[in-house]
């Protein structure tokens, strides 16, 4: 197979990724235990008719999409693909409340048809008017993971230009009730070494236009991605991180950069904290949810910090764990993690 | 009439989220869905939904919409021969 | 399988060969409406369900349940053994996922400790994830969301992973619960039957909700010769598409279902005189069924093969519709039968297609199988007999 080539990115987040000059130079603080992802003037991006009965996943989704399309420089695709973990959950909590205060009366449509996970994908196809494979995957930490997984499919089976995407929202009361579940701390200080509980929730939209040729506008190549299910151990984690290196030819010395999912949940960092010694020895390592939070596709951030480290062969002080100034940034690897259950490598290369 | 059609104005801005329109932008008489306001068949059980919450109509079969919602003023017309305005 | 008809594949069969529906009065559900639609419901409670399972873990809904009935049965009756070092998958599909039990205690929550559970088992991978940790020695997880087109989806996908190698098996299908959420859901859209649904009739109304889960093992043909197993069917053919003309309403033209068709009967090689019985989507709305109609004409112009819709049997059971239809396909299949298109009567004007309305006994080598769902989502799947 020819190469897979990232030539456009698209990404809505808690830092000023909406201004595409910016480059990790400062990083917005969390409010407290919780991200709120910044978002642009959706006029630019959505029709007014289209934009009066979106919730903010699909806002996020269209626009994110809209500019990694922009960017790519592409008007029509052969597949869109998109991760998400909790889907529209403010319509879903919308529809939801409205049925249990009017006790199931005087319910209307909108909210629920826009509660569908696949409405993001959907609202995309429909106004690209694209009529090709459109997929939606839901799967926790793996969201994302599995449309990539999906995407390198189909270059292998003849397609030649992807988008793909990764989309999480909460609300107000979302974000109480998980505090309340006691699952929310500030950030700890440095995110990688952290000795207590709590992640800080966070959301996001962040899309990709995927191409099996070079351009004016490529960032990087995504090589390959694997998933790792409720793995035991971090020597379990290295040896499968052994023989996925292993089928590109690699080993772990040869990765210049390793983009390393640590929440500040001790816990869930568990074995990644256990995995940085090893790793640090030859590789420079990066944290990136210090800058995006956590939720279920922070692995779509992770690709896009990945992707941008790639491309300008820099690596930002703010995420800096361990900083050896390569000379050149070739392998770049993202190491992540959900809730210690979701573990994923993904390997890109400079092009 | 005059009354229950700005009332009505309000409502379907508030219920449909026509967040770019004012109520002098409707003109009771021209055609919701379509050219008009660009209404859609959604945006038709959002109004079957109005009609019952504030109203009390209940419109059991969607097609029935198609000649009550042509503008406001035939809405407004049906509610007032359902005696309910 | 569990569904309305039955609670493991053998009672679906049975309850298919006798032209006997499960679609009737509510009785799990605790809704507001329950005297006044008809519902698919699978005939067993929640506790009943618990205990079918084995595990009275307060986190498990029902949702959950239904999923690891039905892919336990799928897996015993594959005959594959968990600890042979094969990679195996479990790519499922859900659209309702834990709402069943969000919806009771959501409003609430924040003065309901006990219940705040329910954050943890509200996502769709929530079951899936339940299915792999009953089934252990689980090597790849995921799941799908396509709306009332999820399970085909998963379906394909376990089928492409095999094929490219990263696979060697995967158990692929789909469950949805019935909530409140969804009840309602459909309700404001206004295309509930409030009688038994009547699929491709004149007068059909509307759609009749239900629930279950269905799930199949598919296996690499290396994998399946090594451990000396047979396969029940072959999937020869598959396409996902997008209809991108309305949010939930199909084209008129059926542009995505022909699209979704045409391109399964490409990849199986099949023309499509060969297909022997087509299990339609079918959910007895006007728009449905029109549009699939359409596109069953532009396909197969004149020469329609037998078809019907078993949701008529089942009722809608949105995502694990297209695994439900793939087994009854299978068992179709097996059993040289077209099971039939339950209360209809006249045929579309505009179309005028005649479904199958009797249970026939005719010799099935393959079936296409169609799964269609908002947000323009199309999927056709293609099963054919294995040569012995």
């Amino acid at each position: 197979m020819s190469k897979v080539y990232i030539n456009g990115t698209g990404c809505i987040s808690p830092q000023n990724t909406i201004d595409k000059q910016w480059f990790f130079e400062s990083l917005a603080p969390a409010q407290e235990d919780y991200f709120n992802a910044i978002e642009p003037s959706y006029k630019e991006f959505i029709a007014p008719n289209l934009l009066r009965r979106m919730g903010r996943a699909i806002k996020m989704g269209v626009a994110a999409g809209n500019i990694a399309l922009q960017e790519a420089n592409v008007t029509q695709v052969d597949a869109i693909i998109t991760g998400t973990g909790l889907g529209c959950f403010e319509d879903s909590e919308r529809f939801l409340l409205a049925l249990v205060n009017n006790d199931e009366q005087f319910l209307t449509p909108t909210s629920f048809i826009q509660s569908t996970h696949n409405t993001v994908g959907a609202q995309i196809g429909l106004i690209m008017k694209c009529h090709a494979y459109n997929y939606t995957y839901v799967h926790r930490g793996f969201s994302f993971e599995s449309a990539m997984i999906d995407a390198l499919m189909l270059f292998k089976e003849g397609k030649q230009k992807i988008l793909i995407g990764g989309i999480e929202e909460h609300t107000p009361t979302y974000v109480q009730l998980i505090r309340k579940a006691n699952k929310l701390q500030a950030p700890p200080h440095p995110i990688w070494a952290s000795t207590s509980k709590g992640i800080q929730l966070s959301e996001g939209s962040t899309f990709f236009v995927l191409e099996n040729q070079r351009t004016n506008s490529t960032l990087a190549c995504l090589l390959d991605v694997q998933t790792l299910y409720k793995p035991k151990t971090s020597t379990d984690v290295l040896e499968k991180l052994h023989l996925f290196l292993k089928s590109h030819r690699l080993d772990i010395s040869q990765i210049d950069v390793c983009v390393m999912g640590f929440s500040g949940d001790v816990d869930f960092d568990k074995i990644l904290q256990e995995l940085l010694p090893t790793i640090k020895q030859s590789s420079s390592v990066v944290a990136f949810k210090n800058a995006c939070g956590e939720y279920h596709t922070a692995s779509a951030f992770a690709l896009y910090t990945a992707s941008k480290i790639i491309k300008h062969q820099i690596i930002p002080d703010t995420l800096a764990i361990e900083n050896k100034k390569p000379t050149e940034i070739k392998y770049t690897l993202i190491i992540n993690q959900y809730l210690g259950i979701n573990y994923s490598f993904t390997l890109l290369s400079n092009c | 009439m005059d009354a229950l059609i700005e009332k009505l104005k309000g409502q379907i801005i508030e219920q449909l989220n026509l967040a770019e329109v004012k109520p002098e932008d409707i003109n009771p008489e021209a055609p919701l869905f379509g050219d008009g306001l660009g209404l859609d068949s959604i945006d038709a059980l959002e109004l079957i939904v109005l009609l019952e919450k504030y109203y009390g109509i209940k419109i059991q079969d969607p097609k029935d919409g198609k000649t009550i919602f042509q503008s406001v003023k035939t809405m407004a017309e049906y509610i007032k021969s359902q005696g309910k305005a | 399988m569990i569904s309305a008809i039955g609670n493991n594949v053998q009672e679906c069969f049975q309850s298919l060969a006798q032209s006997k529906t499960g679609i009737g009065k509510i009785n799990h559900l605790s809704t507001r409406h329950k005297d006044d639609f008809v519902a698919g419901e699978v005939k067993l409670s929640n506790e009943q369900l618990a205990q079918l399972v084995g595990d009275a873990n307060p986190a498990l809904n029902r949702n959950s349940y239904l999923a690891m009935l039905a892919a336990k049965e799928a897996v015993v009756h594959s005959g594959i053994k968990p600890n042979d070092g094969k990679r195996t998958g479990v790519i499922s599909s859900t659209t309702v996922a834990g709402m069943g039990k969000t919806e009771l205690y959501y409003k609430n929550l924040l003065e309901d400790a006990e219940h705040l559970y329910v954050l943890d088992t509200h996502d769709c991978g929530d079951s899936t994830e339940r299915i792999a940790d009953y089934l252990g020695n689980v090597d790849y997880v995921t799941t799908i969301s396509t709306a009332c087109s999820s399970a085909a989806n998963a379906i394909m996908l376990g089928s492409r992973m095999i094929k490219h190698g990263l696979l060697d098996r995967a158990i692929v299908g789909g469950v949805d619960a019935l909530s409140k959420f969804t009840f309602n859901g459909f309700n404001t859209l206004m295309i509930l039957d409030k009688e038994w649904c009547k699929p491709f009739d004149e007068n059909r109304k509307g759609l009749n909700l239900g629930e279950g889960a269905a799930f199949l093992v598919i296996e690499g043909e290396q994998a399946l010769k090594e451990r000396g197993g047979k396969a029940l069917a072959e999937v020869v053919g598959y396409s996902n598409t997008n209809d991108a003309h309305h949010q939930t309403a199909s084209s008129p033209d059926g542009y995505g279902a022909t699209l979704a068709i045409q391109q399964a009967l490409e990849m199986s090689g099949l023309t499509p005189a060969e297909i022997d019985y087509i299990n339609m989507h079918g959910t007895g709305t006007p728009n449905n069924d029109a549009s699939e109609s359409m596109a069953t004409k532009t396909v197969f112009g004149n020469n329609v093969p037998k078809f019907s819709s078993t949701k008529a049997f089942t009722g809608h059971t949105l995502a694990a519709a297209a695994s439900i239809e793939a087994v009854i396909s299978v068992l179709s299949i097996q059993n040289d039968m077209i099971f039939p298109n339950l209360n209809f009567s006249t045929p579309i004007t505009d179309t005028q297609l005649v479904p199958e309305t009797e249970l026939v006994k005719t010799p099935v080598n393959t079936v296409l199988s169609n799964s269609f769902g908002f947000g323009g989502n199309c999927s056709s799947l293609i099963f054919k007999k294995v040569k012995a």
